[in-house]
C-alpha cells in the first residue's frame, strides 16, 4: 500500500519528466505522436483541475451560509450570481453569440462580467495615484534614481509629454531597451534557472509538495 | 448610429450601475461594493463551469470519443481518451478522504509532463538565447571596414550592447547572496542597485499608465451611457448611488450612536 | 509655509481621487488631439503584416481578460483590420477562459465591419485550458488541440484552414497578453520549436518585462499598453478608442507627475524639523 501511496507517484513523475525531457532532442515519429497525444490528454486533465478550484470556492462560501457568520447574505447573492449564470449558461448551450446575434449569456457576459472585472482593476488607479503622492519620496540617491527614471518614462509615454518635452521620447526609449532590458534579462536568466532546478527536483523526487502533504510522504 | 434594442438599453443600465457600486468603495468599504463584489466572483465562477463544461468534456472529451468509438468500436486506440478522462476523475477524489491518495497519481503524470517540457526549453528559450544576445560582437564588418557603433539611439550599437553586458552582469551578481559584497563585488553590486532602480522606475511608469488606461475604458464607458439614448443611465444611477451611500452613512452613524 | 506642508502631506485621499477622476474625465469630454508617435518596435509589427502576401495565416491570440480590455481590445481591434484589409486568413483563439466572450465580441465586430465571412477568412477557436500543453499541441496536430471552433464548427476541412496542419504552418503570430500565459509561453512553448515568426503586444504592466525578448529578436515588435494601440491606429490610419483615450492618458500621467514633485516639495520642506514626517 505505502508503494502505492508513495513510491508508484513518484516513478511516475521520474518516468514522465525523463521522458518528456529526452523526447525534445528525438525527432522520431514515435516520439512525436507521444507528444502529440499526451499534449492533448493534459488538456483535458487540465479542465478537471480547474472544477476543484471552483469546488474549494462553493464549499468556503457554503460553510459560511450554514453557518451564517457575519455577511453570510453576501455569500448568497454569490451563489445567486453562480447558479444564475450556469442556468443562463446551459440554457444558451455555452455560447454568447449564435449568427452574430448575442445569446442571453452573451448579454450576462457583456453586461455583468465585463464591467464588473473592469471595475475592479481599474480601481486601482486611484490607489496608484494616492500612494505615489504619499510614498514616492527622494528620500536616498537610489530612491532619487527610481524618482527620475519613473517620471522620465511616464513623460516619454504620452503624446503631452512628447510634445512638451521631447527628448524624453528618446531617453525612454533608449531606457527601455538598454538599461531596462539588461535588468529584466538578469531577472529572467536568474529566475529560469531557478524554474530548471526545481523541475530537476521534482523529477528527482526531492521535491514533493505537490503530491499534497500527508505522513506517508 | 442603429436603434438600440431593449437589451441593449437594460445592459447599460446594469452595467452602469455595478461599475458605480464598486467605485463607491473610494468613498468606503459599503453594501453596495460588496454586493457587487460577491456579484462579480459568483457571474465569473459561473461563466467558468460552464466554458469549462462545453470545451472540456463536451467538446475535447465526449464527442471525439463518441465518434471514435462509433467509427471503430473494435480498435483499442479509439478508447485512448478514456485514460485523460479516467487521471482527471483521480484528481477530483482528492475531495474523498479514504480515496484521496489516488489522486497523487493524477499530479504526478501532470507535474511529471510538466517538469519534463519546461527543462529544455527553458533553457534554450529564456537563458541561452538570452545569453547570445548579452554577449554580442561590438566591431563589425561593414562597407568601410571595421567599426563599431556609438549611436546611444541605436539599441543595437556597440556602446549600448557594452552597457547591456556591465548591466546583466552586475544585476546578476548583486542578487547572488552567496558572495559578500565587498571590494569590486561592492562596486558592482551597487552599479547593479542603480540598474535595478532605473528599471524599477520604468516599471512603475508603465504601471501608472496602464492603470490609467484601465481607468479611462471604465469612464469612456459610463460617458456613453449617460447619453440620452440610454436614458441617463450613468447620471441617474450616479445620484442614486450617492443617494445611497448618504441613507447608509447616516444609519451608521446613527447605530454607533445608539450603542 | 510648514503648517501648510504638514497639512497637504495628510490630505485625504478622496481629493487625490477626485483629481485623477477629474484628469481622467475632461479630456475624454473635450479632448485636445496631440500627434501620437510612433515607436519602433510597433512599427515592426505593422511592417511585418503589411509585406504577407494575400491568404498568409495570420494566428492572433487574445490571451486576456475583461481587466485588460480597454488597453489590448484597441490592439486586437487595430490589428485585425489590419489582418482583413491585407486578406489574410486569420485564427484567433485564447487562453484566458473569461476573455473568450470578449475575444469573440471583438471578431464578430471587426469582421462585421470589414465584411468578412466566419470559417473561410477567419476562424475563432474559443479557449482551451493546458497553456503550454495547449501550444505544445497545437505544434504538432491543430485539429487535436481544436476538433472544433468556437461555434462548434468540425475544424478539419474549413476553407480558412486549408493547408494548416499545425503551428509550423502559420505565416505570423501575435500574443495579445496581460500576464504570465502570454508572450513568453509562447515563445517557449510554440516558436522556439516550431520557427513561426512572432509579437506581442502586451498591457503596460508586463510591457518592461518583455523587452529582453525583443532585444534578442524572440519577437520582432512590441505594442506596449494604450500608447501601443494608439501607435497602431496612426500606423493603419484608422482612429480607435486608443486614439480617444490618449489625451486622458497624458492629463492623467501630468496629474501624477505633479503630485508625486509637489509630495517631495513638502517632505524636503519638513524634512529639517526634528523627526520625520509621516
Amino acid at each position: 500500500m505505502i508503494f502505492l501511496k508513495r513510491q508508484l507517484p513518484l516513478i511516475i513523475t521520474f518516468v514522465m519528466g525523463v521522458a518528456f525531457t529526452l523526447q525534445y532532442y528525438i525527432p522520431h515519429p514515435i516520439s512525436e505522436e507521444a507528444i502529440t497525444n499526451v499534449s492533448k490528454w493534459m488538456q483535458i486533465i487540465s479542465g478537471f483541475a480547474l472544477f476543484l478550484g471552483l469546488a474549494s470556492l462553493f464549499h468556503v462560501h457554503a460553510v459560511k451560509i450554514k453557518r451564517q457568520v457575519p455577511g453570510w447574505g453576501y455569500s448568497l447573492v454569490l451563489y445567486a450570481g453562480m447558479l444564475g449564470t450556469i442556468a443562463v449558461g446551459f440554457w444558451s448551450h455555452g455560447e454568447t453569440r449564435v449568427a452574430g446575434a448575442q445569446t442571453s449569456f452573451g448579454w450576462l457576459y457583456d453586461y455583468t462580467m465585463v464591467p464588473l472585472q473592469g471595475t475592479m482593476f481599474s480601481i486601482l488607479a486611484f490607489f496608484i495615484a494616492s500612494a505615489a503622492y504619499r510614498a514616492f519620496r527622494a528620500r536616498s540617491r537610489e530612491a532619487s534614481v527610481l524618482l527620475a527614471s519613473a517620471v522620465i518614462v511616464m513623460m516619454g509615454r504620452v503624446p503631452l509629454g512628447q510634445f512638451l518635452v521631447p527628448w524624453t521620447w528618446d531617453v525612454t526609449q533608449c531606457l527601455l531597451n538598454v538599461l531596462n532590458s539588461a535588468v529584466r534579462r538578469a531577472i529572467l536568466i536568474g529566475v529560469s534557472m531557478g524554474a530548471v532546478a526545481l523541475s530537476l527536483k521534482i523529477i528527482l523526487g526531492i521535491e514533493r509538495s505537490y503530491l499534497g502533504g500527508g505522513r506517508d510522504q | 448610429m442603429p436603434e438600440l434594442t431593449t437589451a441593449t438599453i437594460l445592459g447599460a443600465w446594469v452595467a452602469a450601475g455595478l461599475t458605480l457600486f464598486i467605485y463607491s468603495f473610494l468613498y468606503k468599504d459599503n453594501p453596495l461594493f460588496k454586493l457587487g463584489e460577491h456579484l462579480y466572483v459568483g457571474i465569473s465562477v459561473g461563466y467558468s463551469v460552464v466554458l469549462v463544461w462545453h470545451t472540456v468534456f463536451l467538446r475535447l472529451l465526449w464527442e471525439p470519443l463518441r465518434k471514435s468509438v462509433s467509427e471503430a468500436p473494435a480498435l483499442l486506440e479509439s478508447y485512448i481518451l478514456l485514460i485523460p478522462a479516467i487521471l482527471g476523475v483521480l484528481m477530483l477524489v482528492r475531495f474523498i478522504p479514504r480515496i484521496a491518495w489516488l489522486s497523487r497519481i493524477a499530479f504526478a503524470f501532470v507535474v511529471g509532463f510538466g517538469s519534463g517540457v519546461a527543462i529544455p526549453r527553458t533553457v534554450s528559450a529564456l537563458i541561452l538565447k538570452q545569453i547570445e544576445d548579452t554577449v554580442n560582437p561590438l566591431i563589425t564588418m561593414g562597407a568601410n571596414g571595421l567599426s563599431m557603433g556609438l549611436d546611444l539611439a541605436s539599441p543595437q550599437s556597440g556602446v549600448n550592447t557594452i552597457i547591456l553586458l556591465i548591466g546583466v552582469v552586475s544585476v546578476l551578481f548583486y542578487f547572488f547572496f552567496s558572495v559578500e559584497h565587498t571590494g569590486p563585488g561592492m562596486v558592482t553590486a551597487r552599479m547593479g542597485v542603480y540598474f535595478v532602480m532605473i528599471a524599477f522606475g520604468a516599471a512603475f511608469g508603465y504601471t501608472v499608465m496602464s492603470r490609467m488606461s484601465l481607468l479611462i475604458g471604465r469612464f469612456s464607458d459610463l460617458i456613453k451611457f449617460s447619453g440620452a439614448e440610454y436614458g441617463y443611465a450613468t447620471l441617474i444611477l450616479l445620484a442614486v448611488t450617492v443617494l445611497t451611500l448618504i441613507g447608509w452613512e447616516a444609519l451608521v452613524r446613527q447605530k454607533g450612536q445608539g450603542v | 509655509m510648514k503648517e501648510f506642508a504638514r497639512r497637504m502631506v495628510g490630505i485625504d485621499r478622496r481629493v487625490i481621487f477626485l483629481l485623477i477622476a477629474g484628469a481622467v474625465l475632461l479630456p475624454l469630454v473635450k479632448p485636445f488631439g496631440l500627434p501620437i508617435k510612433v515607436s519602433p518596435e510597433v512599427k515592426a509589427v505593422y511592417d511585418y503584416i503589411e509585406a504577407l502576401p494575400e491568404r498568409s495565416v495570420f494566428l492572433l491570440s487574445f490571451d486576456f481578460d475583461p481587466s485588460s480590455k480597454p488597453e489590448l481590445e484597441p490592439q486586437a481591434v487595430a490589428l485585425l483590420r489590419h489582418a482583413f484589409r491585407k486578406n489574410l486568413r486569420v485564427m484567433g483563439m485564447t487562453h484566458w477562459l473569461t476573455g473568450t466572450g470578449l475575444a469573440d465580441g471583438v471578431f464578430s465586430k471587426v469582421a462585421a465591419e470589414m465584411e468578412k465571412e466566419r470559417g473561410k477568412d477567419y476562424v475563432f477557436l474559443g479557449w482551451s485550458p493546458g497553456g503550454g500543453s495547449l501550444i505544445i499541441a497545437m505544434g504538432q496536430d491543430l485539429y487535436k488541440a481544436f476538433p472544433s471552433d468556437y461555434s462548434k464548427t468540425p475544424t478539419p476541412g474549413m476553407p480558412v484552414l486549408d493547408g494548416v496542419r499545425n503551428l509550423r504552418d502559420v505565416d505570423y503570430m501575435v500574443s495579445l497578453a496581460a500576464g504570465s500565459s502570454g508572450i513568453e509561453m509562447w515563445y517557449v512553448f510554440g516558436k522556439d520549436k516550431y520557427r513561426f515568426e512572432m509579437a506581442g503586444g502586451s498591457t503596460g504592466v508586463i510591457a518592461p518585462g518583455l523587452y529582453p525578448f525583443l532585444r534578442s529578436g524572440q519577437i520582432n515588435g512590441l505594442i506596449g499598453g494604450l500608447q501601443g494601440a494608439a501607435e497602431y491606429e496612426t500606423l493603419i490610419t484608422q482612429k480607435g478608442t486608443a486614439t480617444a483615450g490618449m489625451d486622458a492618458q497624458s492629463a492623467a500621467h501630468f496629474v501624477i507627475i505633479i503630485l508625486v514633485l509637489l509630495c517631495n516639495v513638502f517632505y524636503f520642506m519638513l524634512r529639517g524639523e526634528k523627526g520625520r514626517p509621516s
